[in-house]
């Protein structure tokens, strides 16, 4: 029996605050010597973005006044084999770097004084529906006008993104531009999930103290968060252009880009319960499929039928209704209905529950699969066409008469791998992208209220692997 | 020290205005400024000759194909001992284009062999280096099929 009293029992503890144990990232990039003191040097973003305003120029200069033949200028060859493929790339091995160094930014000094005091962003517009109507655009677009096919108008289309950004900025006393318009942010912060990086507060104590939140705020020496996320309370990498503002404003140092698990807020369902939200999700994984499938033989015979049917050879409104259906209609109609499915399959309360919940519940999920069949479709242009590029730089380089890479252009030049490997290895991303989102799917709700959207997303798989077995036609729709 | 008085908002703005239009303007001339490789027909210095370009099997497929350019000048006269150079490309920038020198197989006309790596949208440029000195160049397109 003890014989402690009541008396001799040690004093309660006191309810005073005490700091949660929070372990500091085990790697910072910006902690590492010379990329760290790179990165958090004031003019550290700039470093990286005049290298691409020197490559933006020279585009739209080949572009403009260079061969109007796709294979032999540097406008198309760069930005539809290079640029998309080395995005994806970056986004798995590092992160967000195109944002990061964006240079359609660049004259933000410039719109800034245009402004004045500018206005804000109308509340109306502070969601996810122009972006997703933007980049389904932007998809439509591409394939309509034949993008890939034209150096005069991929030069336009660059100038077109440095004056949306330029007049937004010019307009607005934020940067809407980026979070709220760019389709190619858009793209950028959705697959960024897969990022093995993210900025975080090294010790949140700080943050709670923190009188400016220049992070968000910004001060007279450094700019705030361009995209508005405060620091502390990022819990996924939407939005974030890694444009590193906050680290330069932060007073205290206290802004970390720490190694993270991949599809950290995928697991940790970290991402806001929104429909709009839920909705991009859905939207990107099925325009992946979509932009796949416009250059495969089915959609020249699915395009001839829509055309015999309704008796029109309109190649803009026939591109709308296809993709229409397949980047639009499909996503919100079949994630609709796998979520309704999902709330009759779950017993008791949980069948009252809304159905945005339910949506932002488990949409999540499909953003590995569908960053899997972004990035196989590619890398697939990346790898048959990444060497290209030298030839095409030579001749550029020839027309000027400059023959420092030789004085006759290498034509030989062009895949990085044998063309047979590719598909297998297109096969393969996109089961590992399925795996993973089964593997997050398991992690949401009860096993019955994942069915449905398991049934989806293996129909998404098999759509996109049946695409990447067919042959590849680059050819525009009504040639 | 003598500080400099600092611009009205009113000509900082007239002058980033300036800024933009001269951008715009500098852009837009580029657009009649193209270099000499723009088109290649640009290069054709013989208007007058006529070309034709066939090819077999016709609609062709994936692989091998046999094309054979023809020509003949202003009075529909053969041209002979001309240098033929054929050069396919795909309307899709990336892959890599296919390049073959034609043989001459008399009455004006050259057989090459071209190899298609892909379906899809193709030209072909065809140069020709005729036995004036003068070149003549012309762009044919074509759709390659799945076998």
């Amino acid at each position: 029996m003890s014989s402690t009293s009541v008396a001799e029992r040690p004093a309660s503890p006191r309810r005073t605050p005490i700091a949660l144990y929070q372990p500091q990232p085990e790697v910072d990039l910006l902690r590492t010597r010379r990329l760290g003191r790179l990165l958090r040097w004031r003019w550290g973003r700039l470093a990286f973005q005049l290298p691409l305003l020197g490559l933006a120029a020279l585009l739209v200069y080949d572009g403009l006044t260079g061969p109007q033949l796709a294979s032999q200028n540097l406008a198309t060859v760069i930005t539809w084999v290079h640029y998309r493929g080395l995005v994806v790339l970056a986004l798995l091995l590092v992160g967000n770097l195109f944002c990061m160094g964006c240079p359609f930014t660049l004259p933000r000094t410039l719109a800034r004084r245009l402004s004045g005091r500018g206005r804000r962003w109308p509340k109306a517009l502070r969601n996810k529906w122009l972006a997703i109507a933007l980049l389904v655009l932007s998809l439509w677009a591409y394939e309509w006008l034949d993008l890939w096919a034209s150096p005069v108008l991929t030069a336009w289309f660059i100038v077109a993104y440095f004056v949306a950004a330029f007049v937004l900025e010019a307009l607005f006393a934020e940067s809407p531009f980026c979070k709220y318009v760019c389709p190619l942010g858009t793209f950028n912060f959705v697959s960024s999930t897969v990022a093995p990086y993210q900025i975080v507060a090294r010790d949140h104590d700080v943050c709670r103290t923190c009188a400016g939140k220049e992070c968000v705020n910004g001060s007279a020496q450094a700019l705030g968060c361009g995209t508005e996320l405060f620091v502390p309370a990022m819990r996924s990498n939407l939005d974030c252009t890694l444009c590193l503002d906050c680290v330069r404003a932060c007073p205290y140092d206290n802004v970390a880009l720490a190694r993270r698990p991949r599809l950290h807020e995928v697991y940790q369902d970290s991402y806001p319960r929104r429909w709009d939200v839920a909705f991009l999700f859905l939207v990107f994984a099925f325009a992946g499929v979509g932009n796949a499938f416009g250059m495969v033989p089915p959609v020249y015979a699915l395009a001839a039928w829509l055309s015999s049917v309704l008796g029109t050879g309109n190649e803009a409104l026939l591109l709308a209704i296809i993709l229409g259906a397949i980047m639009v209609a499909m996503p919100v109609g079949l994630g609709l209905a796998a979520a309704w499915l999902s709330r009759r399959l779950v017993a008791g309360r949980g069948r009252g529950e809304p159905l945005r919940a339910v949506m932002a519940r488990y949409a999540p999920a499909v953003l590995p699969l569908a960053f899997a069949v972004w990035f196989a479709h590619y890398t697939f242009h990346f790898l048959t066409g990444a060497l290209t590029a030298v030839p095409v730089l030579q001749s550029f380089l020839l027309d000027h008469g400059i023959a420092w890479l030789g004085r006759e252009p290498n034509w030989s030049l062009a895949a990085l791998l044998p063309t047979d490997w590719i598909t297998p290895l297109n096969i393969g991303v996109v089961v590992v992208g399925l795996m993973a989102s089964l593997s997050a799917l398991s992690r949401r709700g009860s096993r019955p209220a994942q069915m449905p959207w398991m049934v989806l997303f293996v129909l998404v798989a098999l759509a996109a692997v049946v695409i990447f077995t067919l042959p590849m036609e680059m050819r525009g729709l009504q040639g | 020290m003598r500080l400099s008085p600092l611009p009205s908002p009113a000509a900082t703005r007239r002058r980033s205005l300036l800024t933009l239009l001269i951008l715009v303007l500098v852009l837009s001339s580029a657009t009649a400024c193209q270099r000499g490789s723009a088109q290649p027909e640009a290069a054709d210095q013989a208007p007058d000759v006529a070309m034709t370009f066939a090819v077999s099997p016709d609609p062709p497929a994936v692989g091998w194909s046999t094309a054979v350019v023809t020509l003949a000048d202003a009075h529909g006269q053969p041209i002979e001992a001309a240098r033929v150079r054929l050069r396919g490309d795909m309307n899709h920038p990336g892959m890599q284009p296919v390049l073959a020198e034609a043989a001459d197989a008399g009455g004006g006309q050259y057989a090459a062999q071209l190899g298609w790596t892909m379906a899809g949208d193709w030209f072909v440029i065809v140069t020709a280096e005729l036995p004036d000195g003068r070149q003549a160049v012309r762009r044919f397109d074509l759709r390659v099929r799945t076998p």
